[in-house]
């Protein structure tokens, strides 16, 4: 998802920063015309429109959504200043995980990269709550999980490491 | 109906009572901004693995340049909006010289925490850090940098207490101020200007904020001398959170009062108060207390409700900045045969680095995108675009328009180098951060993996630019305000 939310974000801004290099130019040519205004309730407009089309399809579907406890992988992950501790080494491959996130000490956040060093999700892990997050591994191979919230001198070294390994049968 | 403020001199310099206060604080502002990017410069380098920082150490600048830079953006704003407000209402010099007193008492006690006391708990000091450090601070520490902070908001309070006050004497309500005549299409012969609707806004807002903010810094005083007393960990984020985010936004909503009323004097059709213009910045006014929740979208134990409205406002935020403020500086700019000289030059591109630091921002605010970008270096990202390229522009180009010549000309051959290289310096170094964020490296690490290396390091080249750029703005400003002042 990275890559394109990327290229989106830079398309936008630079055709953002091209329409104030032509405003700056403009200020040679000719003043604004008597349509400035409907321009800009078009701009109004359209802005409203794609945000509620945007905003409509990207929350439709739950992004936090779990899965049911019936047919998921149930792991708890906790979190101290500056270890993770995670109840299960070995994770199927395609099947829904929901891992339960807790601290003993501080707010910390558990982000779940892949080999590549490619963050895949993350949740917060706050004190005093439990928080869930599902992911389903497709890839076997060997993931980690990373600190993503600072949380004192040895935050880049709070990272720990899990197996996925290729489903039976 | 007339909508054009009345104070409107064009050419002129209206009134400015206390400048020399705001003088003054705009040259600690150009220093501090120069000494903290200096810092940011060595922490990018130490992520390059160019230098050597202890991570403590590492630490200990991060949390100076976020407290600095979140300050100094707050401190050189209040100023701008200060100043200009002046040219409306009788404000009260001694009220100004106070806050700013206050400020630099806050500095003395923060830098204190940080580099004599070791505190390096991040500006955001989120409960219950500053109290679980693991060693590497005492408890002492953490309580001088709150102590630090409440002096600063005490002294904010100060200045929107007079300001507050100021504007209900001279408009009759703070609602009035807030261009509500406008929006109803009553009779209004005397309609609030741009700055005073903007100081208006600004006043509710961060008073709000700060309050809230004091909530949880005297919890987190009282947890840290108090064993046993608790606070519960997500309402403590909320209440920082929501302070943080009113108030670095604040910063940047009071520095563009300077575009309202400097702008005019290129273009000369001067910046009207309408009804649109009340509209967006009434708008904003709710927008920006709203819109918090996007930076506790991985917090999944937050009422889904909340998520959503902080994902929906990201995106609605940026349709008072981009078909507003963008809009109509653009409509301003056009065929206004203005000369661009440096003032100039940076508050147009002020708007532009504001308005262009929003896409990346409201499409993070998305819950989906978000739980893959939250907490990488997309983050430090986009908020250095509108805070680099916006509100530091605003605030030189109000430096640089403070200092001008008796006649409006082009740029010299400095200013124009000076102007390029910042403006290519700051592009560079954000273009970076974005990079890095999709290349999923997270923010506040102190150590990189070999992988991300050249990723720290081109942006350590381009921040090296943008320090450049602002020593020339800075040193200059310096210099010609000697002259003036000579
Ligand atoms: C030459 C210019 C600058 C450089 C080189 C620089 C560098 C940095 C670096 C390396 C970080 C830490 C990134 C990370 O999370 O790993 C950072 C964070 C930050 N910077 Fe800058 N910066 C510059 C200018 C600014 C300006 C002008 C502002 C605001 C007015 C600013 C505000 C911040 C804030 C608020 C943070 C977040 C601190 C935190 O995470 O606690 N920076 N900067
Ligand atoms: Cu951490
Ligand atoms: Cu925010």
């Amino acid at each position: 998802m990275q890559p394109v939310v990327l290229i989106i974000s830079l398309i936008l801004m630079a055709a953002l920063s091209a329409v104030f290099v032509a405003a700056a130019r403009a200020s040679r040519g000719p003043a604004p015309g008597p349509g400035a205004s409907a321009k800009r309730s078009g701009l109004i407009w359209v802005m409203t429109i794609l945000g509620v089309i945007v905003s409509v399809a990207s929350l439709r579907d739950w992004p936090h959504a779990l899965a049911g406890t019936g047919d998921a992988l149930e792991v708890n992950v906790s979190g101290g200043q500056w270890w993770w501790d995670i109840d299960t080494t070995e994770i199927p491959a395609g099947k829904p995980v929901n891992f339960n996130v807790t601290t003993e000490d501080v707010t910390h956040g558990m982000g779940i990269y892949d080999s590549s060093l490619t963050l895949l999700t993350q949740v917060q892990a706050i004190p005093g709550y439990t928080t869930q997050i599902t992911y389903t591994f497709e890839e076997p191979g060997s993931y980690q999980i990373l600190c993503m919230e600072f949380c004192g001198v040895a935050h880049h070294d709070m990272v720990n490491e899990f197996e996925v390994i290729a489903a039976e049968g | 109906m007339s909508t054009v403020s009345e104070n409107y001199v064009p050419g002129h310099a209206a009134a400015a009572p206390q400048a020399g206060a705001v003088k003054l604080t705009m040259v600690l502002s150009g220093a501090v901004f120069a000494l903290m990017m200096a810092f940011g410069l060595l922490m990018r380098a130490a992520q390059g693995q160019w230098i050597d920082l202890d991570p403590a150490l590492f630490y200990q600048l991060l949390t100076a340049h976020g407290a600095g830079m979140v300050g100094t953006a707050a401190l050189s704003g209040a100023a701008i909006m200060w100043y200009f407000c002046g040219r409306h209402l009788v404000l009260s010099g001694g009220i100004f010289w106070a806050f700013l007193g206050l400020f630099l008492l806050g500095v003395v006690l923060i830098l204190g925490a940080i580099f004599i006391g070791g505190y390096g708990g991040a500006w955001t000091f989120l409960f219950p850090l500053p109290a679980l450090s693991g060693g590497a601070w005492e408890a002492g520490a953490a309580a001088a940098f709150m102590l630090g902070y409440t002096a600063i908001g005490v002294g904010f309070l100060l200045y929107y207490l007079e300001l507050g006050r100021r504007i209900h004497a001279r408009y009759g309500s703070l609602v009035r101020a807030l261009g509500w005549n406008l929006i109803l299409g009553r009779e209004d012969n005397d309609p609030p200007p741009p700055a005073i609707v903007a100081a208006a806004a600004v006043t509710i807002f961060n008073s709000i904020g700060i309050i809230l903010g004091a909530a949880v810094l005297v919890a987190s005083l009282v947890h840290l001398l108090v064993p046993g007393f608790e606070v519960d960990a997500l309402l403590a984020k909320n209440l920082i959170y929501f302070f943080g985010h009113v108030f670095i936004n604040a910063s940047i909503y009071m520095a563009v009062t300077a575009v309202y009323e400097i702008l005019p004097e290129y273009t000369g059709k001067p910046w009207k108060s309408n009804r649109l213009f009340a509209i967006a910045w009434n708008a904003v006014l709710i927008f920006v207390m709203a819109v918090y929740w996007h930076h506790l979208l991985q917090d999944v134990v937050m009422p889904p409700w909340m998520l959503v409205v902080g994902q929906l406002v990201s995106y609605f935020s940026g349709i008072p900045l981009i078909a507003v403020t963008a809009f109509s500086t653009f409509l301003y700019v056009r065929g206004s045969r203005m000369t661009w000289d440096l003032a100039s030059s940076l508050l147009v591109l002020s708007v532009a680095g504001w308005s262009v630091g929003s896409v990346p921002a409201s499409i993070d605010g998305m819950i989906s995108v978000n739980k893959v970008m939250h907490n990488t270096m997309w983050v430090p990202g986009h908020f250095h675009t509108y805070l680099l390229l916006g509100e530091v522009a605003m605030a030189f180009g109000f430096m640089a328009w403070l200092v001008r010549g008796k006649t409006i000309s082009q740029m010299d051959g400095l200013d124009r180098a000076a102007f390029v290289t910042y403006l290519a310096g700051a592009v560079g170094f954000v273009t970076v951060f974005l990079f890095s964020g999709a290349a999923s490296i997270p923010r506040r690490w102190a150590v990189h993996y070999e992988e991300w290396l050249s990723h720290d390091r081109i942006g350590t080249l381009f921040g090296g630019l943008v320090v450049l750029g602002t020593l020339v703005f800075v040193l200059r400003f310096a210099a010609r305000l000697g002259r003036r002042e000579g």
